[in-house]
């Protein structure tokens, strides 16, 4: 059987979700959507169950990609049991949505979560007469500490029927409700025709799109004359409706004040900018150094604690193969294990703790709308702040972080920026390794000159090009909690496999491929057309291009690589200032690695992948050509 | 509070005043159902109170907070008597009498919301105009003070008088949100550099972008 959670954003909907499923979570996008939904099994008296996370809306009438997306699930699915999730502090809002579950004609059961905080407040929810309104079964509970999850359970299993609850909108409305329903037929659909003919009204395409234009027509004639006469929309007033009588069922059955109205105001200093913008800088760097430094040390120990004890196995082993091919077969492999070690543990998984912890805390939002007009200058939206800040560190949990952005053009403007002009702390250890500790930092400060004053250029330039208007946002600040150390943990090993699936393979074949052409001596013939070109135009010895091609597998190892092919640790002996500047430049633009290639492969499709690939690559080039022949007068 | 009565009394001044002049003892009488003796002497009571200003022989004019609540009574009858005629379908005498009782208990809430269901007429059936509202029960089109969200200061109360949007589906988003017509929201932080506006709303807080902000038409609430 099929159960889908349902609920407003903010309420702990992936809390219930997590308590109900056990393994065999899955998260995936809805297909052309950058909406992610979770589905997962439980096993529960001896039923075997499907649980469906809805992504978090506030109604049901498909006017975000969200809505949209829950609506065309909870169609597909055909749910035996819908569980409305529901914020008991907020019950008003909340009870809206639950109007629209049980309008369109879904079993519902209402879960109160949250209902430790009320309790707090020494208030309480007349649960019974709550369950004698709606007529649906009311379960309070609190999902963090996984109180009432058993019942909620044990009653989703069992509930067979429909609530005879009714919204009653204005006579206007009802009227034209009677009209409509009288014009459809049962039959052609799967849920009630009160709930069609509200749709329809509201304006819902998903449904206007399945009826015949007869009733289309009648349907635009009956708006146009509802907005003569009252001279709002149609829209407004049956949402008023529904507000009017959520307001009055929660004051039965709560009485009291809406809760969260306590105080809520003068706490939020995070919302003060005397105060919140230090604590955002605050937390911003903060992230950053745990990025670049703590992520940097793990890095190291594992690459050294795997140097000493797995490698010399696998170079033993491809030695004693006596064969090119093997030899660089088993040393790709290698190279692949190495480089996910290095990449996984340090930066993705550090990474995704810490934005599980920003959003589950509610502050990831705070800082959105801090920086919100900010970022609306390069085009972005306030949520582009977390992915630019994490670039620093690194690019692939960058690129990762740029699906909470709302629109697919916001996270392509987003990917460009990070992966061309943010240096990621592989490209910062190349910079700062070779240029700077070689030709002194004032080199290396202009290299960051530059790259910085690209970032602003081709963020206007997309902005201008690609346009659109930042959408507008309009989102709720919850409060700010602590985040469960369950939920992080589940959180984060659900992206974390996402995130290898994809990456691994990928890396693996890259690392292989180019290990083979290496050991058989085939890479250097391959870059052999290549190397007049990089010694006329960029003005680089040869044996760099070999350098830049390893650079694509793993940025920090372009830096080994030159040191191996020239031959001397000393980079001041092999290049002069003028190179190992025009070198570092290059590599702080070129190609993404692979790694952050997969992932962009996953988020954005080929083609895009192939743009930013190709795109990031020439600009590289060029950026080298031109800053050679600046040095070169 | 004033009582009935006088609410009664301010209210007939106020309407037998109205195109300017002053109210005589007997027309006030005559309105009322009651001798000319009782209305004198409740003249001299109001003009004791400060409602009033009262000379005899020439009659009775409103003053200071005396024009307030009857201004206020005034509409309050007339909008009654609208809402019988329109809503009810009522007619007649009847609904004046109805109205004269009912306009002492309404709450200013309902004035207000009566006032915006109604659409806010202009004028009652028979042709008075009704007065505009005034002090905390300010309502939309009669101060004309129905804003745009982003103007409305820091820390002010305001009421959703309705919404604006070329674009449905942020229309319904910021519906489904709660922003529906009479729901009361505090602005709680602009923030700067042409940052969201952050509103509470039943005590949930809500960014809304400034852009977005134009959507949402309030009215100054206190």
């Amino acid at each position: 059987m099929e159960i889908a959670i349902a609920g407003n954003p903010n309420v702990g909907k992936s809390v219930v979700f997590g308590r109900l499923t056990g393994v065999g979570v899955v998260t995936a996008n809805y297909p052309g959507s950058t909406v992610e939904y979770s589905e997962g099994r439980a096993k529960f008296l001896g039923f075997t169950m499907t649980a469906v996370d809805l992504p978090g809306t506030y109604s049901l009438a498909g006017n975000t990609d969200e809505e949209r997306v829950a609506t065309k699930l909870l169609f597909e699915r055909k749910p035996d049991c819908v569980i409305a999730v529901m914020d008991s502090t907020r019950l008003e809002r909340n009870l809206v949505f639950l109007f629209e579950l049980i309008e369109s004609g879904y079993h519902v059961v209402a879960s109160l979560n949250m209902y430790d905080l009320l309790r707090k407040m020494k208030q309480e929810v007349d649960v019974a007469r709550m369950e004698r309104i709606l007529m649906i079964p009311v379960i309070p509970t609190v999902a963090t500490k996984g109180e009432g999850i058993d019942s909620l359970l044990y009653t989703a299993v069992q509930i067979r029927g429909r609530s005879k609850f009714k919204v009653r909108y204005d006579s206007h409305i009802e009227e034209m409700i009677r009209r409509l329903e009288s014009s459809l037929r049962e039959e052609d659909w799967d849920y009630p025709l009160r709930a069609v003919a509200v749709r329809l009204l509201s304006g819902d395409s998903n449904v206007t799109s399945k009826v015949t234009t007869e009733v289309c027509r009648l349907v635009e004639q009956m708006r146009d004359e509802f907005r003569d006469t009252h001279g709002e929309d149609v829209v407004v007033h049956i949402q008023r409706d529904r507000f009017g009588e959520a307001g009055r069922i929660a004051k039965e059955v709560h009485g009291g004040l809406p809760a969260a109205e306590i105080g809520s105001r003068l706490k939020d200093i995070t919302l003060r900018p005397a105060f919140g913008i230090p604590i955002l800088i605050g937390v911003l760097a903060l992230m950053f150094v745990v990025l670049v430094f703590v992520g940097g040390f793990i890095e190291g120990a594992l690459v050294s604690a795997y140097e000493q004890t797995a490698k010399p196995l696998f170079i033993d082993f491809g030695a004693g193969l006596n064969n090119d091919l093997g030899r660089g077969i088993v040393e790709g492999v290698s190279l692949s294990i190495e480089a996910m070690l290095a990449l996984v543990i340090p930066y993705i998984l550090v990474f995704y703790l810490m934005l599980s912890v920003l959003e589950d805390s509610g502050y990831l939002v705070r800082i959105v709308s801090l920086l919100d007009s900010t970022m609306h200058k390069l085009g972005l939206h306030g949520r582009a702040v977390i992915p630019m800040v994490v670039g620093f560190g690194c690019n692939v949990p960058a690129l990762l972080a740029a699906r909470t952005m709302r629109s697919r053009r916001e996270r392509l403007i987003l990917a460009v920026l990070i992966t061309i002009a943010v240096p990621c702390s592989a490209q910062t250890a190349i910079i700062i390794g070779s240029v700077g500790k070689f030709a002194g930092p004032l080199w290396a400060l202009s290299i960051y000159v530059i790259l910085m004053g690209m970032l602003v250029v081709l963020g206007l330039a997309m902005h201008r090009a690609i346009k659109f208007e930042p959408t507008g946002m309009c989102i709720e600040v919850p409060d700010m909690r602590w985040p469960s150390l369950r939920q992080t943990a589940v959180k984060t090993g659900i992206r974390l496999k996402g995130f290898l699936t994809i990456a691994f393979p990928l890396l693996l074949a890259g690392s292989v491929v180019l290990e083979a052409l290496l050991a058989m001596g085939v890479l250097q013939q391959l870059l052999a057309p290549a190397e007049p070109f990089m010694l006329t135009v960029l003005g680089l010895p040869a044996f760099t291009t070999v350098a830049l091609v390893f650079g694509i597998l793993r940025k920090e190892m372009s830096l080994q690589m030159l040191m191996i092919l020239s031959g001397t640790s000393n980079l001041a002996l092999a290049l002069s200032n003028e190179q190992m500047f025009v070198f570092a430049l290059v590599m702080a633009i070129f190609t993404p690695c692979l790694a952050a290639l997969a992932v962009m492969l996953k988020e954005f499709g080929a083609k895009a992948t192939v743009g930013i690939a190709v795109a990031s690559f020439s600009l590289a080039l060029v950026a080298g050509a031109i800053a050679n022949f600046v040095l070169s007068i | 509070m004033v009582p009935e009565v006088t609410e009664q009394y301010l209210k007939v001044i106020y309407t037998l005043t109205e195109e300017g002049g002053s109210a005589k003892t007997n027309d006030i009488a005559s309105k009322l159902g009651v001798s000319p003796a009782s209305v004198t002497e409740m003249l001299h009571k109001l003009s004791r109170q400060g409602f009033i200003d009262h000379e005899p022989y020439k009659g009775a004019v409103l003053r200071g907070k005396g024009i307030r609540i009857a201004r206020k009574m005034a509409r309050r009858h007339r909008l009654l008597e609208r809402f019988l005629a329109d809503f009810v379908g009522t007619r007649g005498a009847t609904n004046h009498e109805q109205a004269c009782k009912m306009e002492h208990a309404l709450t200013d809430e309902t004035e207000r919301n009566l006032c915006r269901m109604m659409q806010r007429p202009e004028s009652c059936p028979g042709g008075r105009r009704i007065p505009k509202c005034e002090g905390r029960t300010t309502c939309d089109r009669c101060t004309s003070s129905d804003v745009p969200l982003e103007l409305i200061e820091e820390g002010q109360r305001a009421i959703v008088s309705h919404l604006v949007a070329q674009d449905r589906d942020k229309l319904c988003e910021m519906l489904s949100m709660g922003f529906v017509p009479g729901t009361e929201i505090v602005v709680e932080k602009k923030l700067p550099m042409n940052g969201p506006i952050i509103v509470s709303l039943k005590g949930t807080k809500v960014a809304i972008a400034r852009d977005s902000g134009k959507i949402l038409h309030v009215v100054k609430s206190r």
